[in-house]
């Protein structure tokens, strides 16, 4: 039986408490650490001084890595013989791309595991005190991903953002807010929904904010929210907004939706 | 001793590398953090330190060490792989008396480079002497593990008020108390889960009235996700709250395995549920953790997953909320992202599916108040929780509302732990092949296009011996 060569390991939002036991484990016995921007300085702490750090995303003078060339550093990596944690944001298999990491990996006979972790929505819901779902207000919750605004192809279904009785999360949605605000009151959402901005969750830098539909472009204009920042939409926040928030909104929505 | 651990301080002081590839960039990243200014000299730099170079955070002398180059430094640290340069930078450094380290090569070292634990301000190195850095890993370990990562903003607030509490509390037994008081009790928990503001006032408020008792009298509850089962799948500040109980309150998906794991003397209630018959009925659950909390107990209220997906974490919390009681809620690896990871399926998927909706498939009064036709669209993942009972039921309402019959689904048994099983089918069939096995709950349901990877991607087998992972190629 062949142990596992490489970790496809969800890192979590951010803040080091938030790591489960097993990827903190894994991360401490790692000989190669794959990482990208979404990953913090925090967690990087947590490295091995005997581990190599390889740093796949965004810099100066360099885009991110394409996701092809990432599966083959990863399979390179592990044909060394190194034992290999594939660090990522959040949950792997949320936006993470894990699929066609593993993908690679499985042709190519080398041993996996995937490590599930907590997904920025959750960590923005539990700072906030926001539900992510309510028996009543939203019996679903459903995560998208602002990036798809951006080209045709990955355009949201209107299907999707039509139903107010659901919780809405939009990762990497900031610029593209407007696009989704405009989206969802064409299909006939109140102009009032509740909204929650989440800037850099689980961080010390954290900000939050809350606004309506109408007012989340200007919102993030106004505050000058970078990404990554979370999105939420949903009448659930009224009835939680008021443990989080001092303002006129969460009294307004208290009041319809609360 | 053979080493005398010291704490150097090197703002704004001079420290040579010599040389430029991987090992020597980890050694810069060190110094970095310590505040150095860092000449490496090399003919060549890998890429991190050619970004530093650009970015101006390093100083970069291209070219061979020459003789009497350590000079004018504070500390240096070879790390080539020639052996004749590693020599003659240690006894250059030697006749300078400029503390020297050439990495891997005790002889060759005036000073050794502990393992670190970096909750600056505070601190830890650990040092074996060389005899074993393996040994040295794993005490690291474990002291990351025992030290929350937060310790370093609670020692940055301690020393904001140090002077502050000196003067209020001249006496040093009672400085004493309030200081332990302070680091154990609710500041240090505030800070711990991020609050840093708040501990900030109640720490304010407790210097105000010249009270060293203050800060811990109110009792608090914890809403605290356990994840999808496997206790590997905690989080550090869940196991951490888990220590800090007086009382907890679990239900049916917290595995016996990690209830076990609560501290040992906190008293345990069972408010289970069993579907469609509430052990404790939920308005009964919310009035308890007033209760407890209001006579002054930490209480922790562990549920399986994760408090806000589908965990009535929110109807706790609102009547918490009016009591003017504290509360954290603490995330949890939810059952979906734990199920799919052990499974090999990805929620989301380039090809397959751009987004993934969560659904329970018990609702109250026993009907499902979902729109079927808003649940039924190509390039998504639908996931529903707790979707045994209701399987039939929502397969049917899918494909009345046009999602295709063959459309490929799966029912993931008590994922992530021993007793994980996955059933693969399609939307017409799952219930039928559900039927004819002896599943138990707690179950996940995934339906969408992205189950067809799981046929490639599964590694995790709990009936192999050991659960060893196997990336499978082509089945």
């Amino acid at each position: 039986m062949k142990e596992p060569q490489v970790y496809l390991v969800g890192a979590g939002p951010g803040d080091p408490d938030l790591l489960t036991v097993k990827a903190q484990r894994l991360i401490m016995g790692a000989q190669t650490i794959v990482y990208d921007r979404l990953i913090s300085k925090d967690i990087l702490k947590l490295v091995p001084a005997s581990c190599s750090q390889i740093y796949v995303g965004k810099s100066t003078n360099r885009h991110t890595l394409p996701q092809e060339e990432i599966n083959k550093l990863l399979l390179n990596l592990a044909k060394s013989g190194q034992i290999v944690v594939r660090l990522k944001g959040g949950d792997p298999g949320i936006f993470g791309r894990v699929g066609e990491e593993a993908d690679a990996l499985a042709l190519h006979n080398i041993p996996y595991e995937i490590v599930p972790g907590i997904t920025a929505a959750q960590a923005s819901a539990s700072a906030l005190g926001i539900a992510l779902t309510h028996r009543d207000y939203a019996p679903k919750l459903t995560l998208i991903s602002g990036h798809r605004m951006q080209n045709q192809p990955f355009a949201l279904d209107e299907s999707e953002l039509i139903d107010p009785n659901q919780t809405l999360v939009i990762y990497m949605g900031v610029s593209t807010a407007e696009k989704l605000s405009t989206q969802l009151l064409e299909v006939g959402r109140d102009s009032d929904t509740p909204v929650a901005l989440i800037e850099r969750v689980s961080s010390p830098e954290q900000r939050v904010f809350l606004t309506t539909l109408d007012d989340l472009a200007d919102t993030i204009e106004r505050h000058q929210i970078k990404p990554p920042a979370l999105i939420i939409v949903s009448k659930v926040i009224a009835t939680c907004s008021r443990y989080s928030f001092e303002s006129d909104v969460a009294d307004i929505a208290a009041k319809k939706y609360g | 001793m053979d080493y005398l651990p010291i704490f150097l301080r090197l703002t704004d002081e001079p420290a040579l590398v010599v040389g430029g590839g991987s090992v020597a960039a980890r050694k810069v990243s060190l110094l970095q953090q310590a505040n150095a200014r860092v000449t490496v000299v090399s003919p060549e730099l890998e890429d991190s330190l050619a970004q530093l170079k650009t970015n101006n955070e390093i100083n970069h002398i291209q070219g061979q060490y020459q003789d009497d180059m350590v000079r004018q430094y504070r500390l240096v640290i070879a790390a080539t792989d020639d052996a004749k340069v590693n020599q003659a930078v240690y006894e250059q450094a030697k006749a300078f008396n400029i503390p020297v380290n050439v990495v891997d090569q005790p002889a060759l070292c005036s000073f050794i480079m502990p393992s670190i634990v970096d909750r600056s301000p505070v601190v830890l190195a650990i040092s074996t002497g060389g005899s074993s850095p393996v040994l040295a890993r794993m005490i690291r370990s474990r002291l990351e593990a025992l030290i929350p990562a937060s310790y370093g903003r609670l020692a940055a607030l301690a020393q904001k008020y140090r002077s502050a509490i000196k003067v209020k509390f001249e006496n040093v037994e009672h400085r004493r108390k309030f200081w332990e008081s302070a680091l154990e009790g609710k500041v240090s928990e505030l800070v711990l889960s991020g609050r840093d503001k708040e501990a900030e006032r109640v720490l304010q408020a407790a210097i105000n009235n010249s009270d060293e008792t203050i800060l811990d009298e109110k009792g608090e509850v914890y809403l605290v996700g356990a994840g999808p089962g496997d206790p590997d799948l905690l989080t550090f500040r869940a196991l951490r709250l888990m220590q800090r109980a007086d009382v907890v309150l679990y239900d049916r998906l917290v595995s016996d395995e990690i209830v076990a794991m609560v501290r040992r003397d906190a008293e345990k209630i069972y408010v289970g549920k069993e579907k469609s018959n509430h052990a404790v009925p939920q308005r009964d659950i919310n009035k308890l953790l007033v209760r407890l909390a209001q006579e002054g107990k930490r209480v922790l209220r562990l549920k399986g997953g994760d408090p806000f997906i589908f965990g009535r974490g929110g109807e706790e919390i609102k009547d918490l909320f009016h009591e003017g009681i504290s509360f954290q809620v603490v995330p949890g690896v939810t059952a979906a992202a734990g199920c799919a990871a052990y499974a090999g399926i990805p929620l989301t998927h380039r090809e397959f599916s751009q987004s993934v909706s969560f659904v329970t498939g018990h609702l109250k009064d026993g009907t499902f108040n979902l729109n079927w036709s808003l649940l039924s669209q190509p390039n998504q993942t639908v996931v529903i929780y707790m979707g045994l009972t209701g399987l039939e039921i929502i397969s049917q309402k899918l494909i009345e509302h046009g999602v295709s019959h063959d459309m490929p689904a799966a029912l993931i048994q008590q994922g992530t732990t021993r007793n994980q099983r996955v059933i693969t089918a399609t939307l017409s069939t799952l219930h039928n092949k559900v039927k004819a096995e002896d599943v138990v709950a707690p179950t996940l349901v995934i339906i969408g296009e992205v189950v067809t990877l799981q046929d490639q991607l599964k590694w995790f087998d709990p009936d192999e011996s050991s659960g060893i992972a196997i990336g499978n190629a082509l089945g």
